[in-house]
């Protein structure tokens, strides 16, 4: 008898798992609805009624917590797994710098990295941010030579001083309106004295 | 020859400032005795207040050279209006010796980075007779190719340049 499986990997299906065991009753189902993110879980979790054990911030495995008695405990079902329900503890692949920071700062050490280039038009950093900083001055650049207000809306958002963004939109038809991404170079130089950080001048092309 | 020419070439100095041409000269600007400029290398502003030694080769002393010091980058880098700004020509250099031996035709004007990270360019230029160079107008606007073209210098036979950013700059970042 030929079985239909399709997934030949090990790792479990979210959906077909979801499919297989029993709903969950309504009580819990408004209470997902309730919280609102990771943050507002853990004050929730705090001030409920119910005394549950802390399990956490990372989600526990959607199985595990369906099991436990108290409904409730769906709240730590909040990330969307969107690998289709595999999650590995290795890094392989993914191919986002992490510059060793938690994800708030490292977007505010970009914005104000990127605000700078455009500031100063060479800046000397570390290698690692310079490379990671080159997609976000790619992009402020390709919304400017847009030069929509929505697209000037959307580099205000990004960029912390606004007269830059207002020069940036001014200027960059006659500077780059010939040349089709790639707007920065990275020079790599000495390393930095203090740690020995290798360096690099990011320049705007 | 390339490996010398790629870190001209990446810097940019080649394209901006001069056209790629072949080194034949060796060429040493040496800051307080004791800073050489390298390629790319930043400098501090305390340094390069005084004109440096520049030490040349070639083959003999008769043949002159002239020796050119830009800043492709003023008055900021992300927006070079006044490109390029003059900063010391030395004329009829004696070959082999170094620039104290030349007559100095723009007198050395002390950097001083205000906005960014500017490039400092020494330009390096045989003569083909003496006394044929002449000072052009103004520091601001400096053409290094079209100065080269006036004066009938051709291409370069040496350059090499560095950074400088203003005393208290961001440097940590």
């Amino acid at each position: 008898m030929a079985c239909a499986s399709t997934s030949a990997s090990a790792t479990w299906n979210m959906s077909s798992l979801r499919s297989a065991i029993p709903p969950i009753h309504a009580r819990s189902a408004s209470s997902v609805h309730l919280s609102t993110g990771p943050s507002s879980s853990r004050l929730k979790f705090s001030s409920s009624k119910l005394l549950h054990s802390f399990v956490g911030l990372a989600p526990l495995h959607p199985l595990l917590s369906l099991s436990s008695p108290d409904s409730t405990s769906f709240e730590h079902c909040f990330t969307v797994i969107d690998n289709g329900g595999r999650f590995f503890a290795m890094r392989h692949g993914k191919r986002v710098p992490k510059l060793n920071r938690p994800p708030d700062q490292r977007r505010a050490l970009l914005r104000a990295l990127t605000t700078q280039l455009l500031k100063h038009g060479r800046i000397k950093t570390t290698r690692a941010r310079a490379s990671a900083m080159r997609k976000y001055v790619d992009k402020m650049v390709t919304l400017a030579k847009d030069g929509s207000l929505h697209k000037r809306r959307q580099a205000l958002g990004f960029i912390y001083e606004k007269e830059i963004v207002h020069a940036l939109f001014a200027e960059v038809e006659e500077r780059y309106g010939d040349r089709n991404g790639g707007y920065t170079r990275i020079i790599r130089t000495l390393p930095r004295r203090g740690d020995n950080a290798p360096m690099a001048y990011i320049e705007l092309v | 020859m390339s490996r010398l020419m790629e870190p001209l070439s990446v810097g940019g100095v080649i394209g901006e400032v001069v056209d790629n041409f072949i080194p034949s000269v060796n060429l040493n600007v040496t800051y307080n005795s004791n800073r050489q400029v390298s390629n790319g290398h930043e400098l501090m502003p305390a340094v390069i207040t005084a004109k440096p030694r520049v030490e040349i080769g070639g083959e003999d002393m008769r043949a002159a050279y002239t020796l050119v010091m830009t800043d492709p980058d003023a008055p900021s880098p992300s927006d070079a209006y006044l490109r390029e700004h003059l900063h010391w020509i030395v004329t009829d250099i004696p070959g082999t010796t170094d620039a104290s031996f030349g007559r100095e035709l723009v007198s050395y004007e002390t950097p001083k980075p205000v906005i960014g990270i500017h490039r400092y360019v020494f330009v390096l230029f045989k003569q083909r007779a003496r006394h044929s160079v002449r000072p052009p107008a103004s520091r601001d606007y400096f053409n290094t190719r079209s100065f080269a073209e006036e004066n009938g210098l051709g291409l370069p036979v040496a350059a090499v340049y560095f950074n400088a950013q203003r005393e208290n700059a961001c440097r940590r970042r």
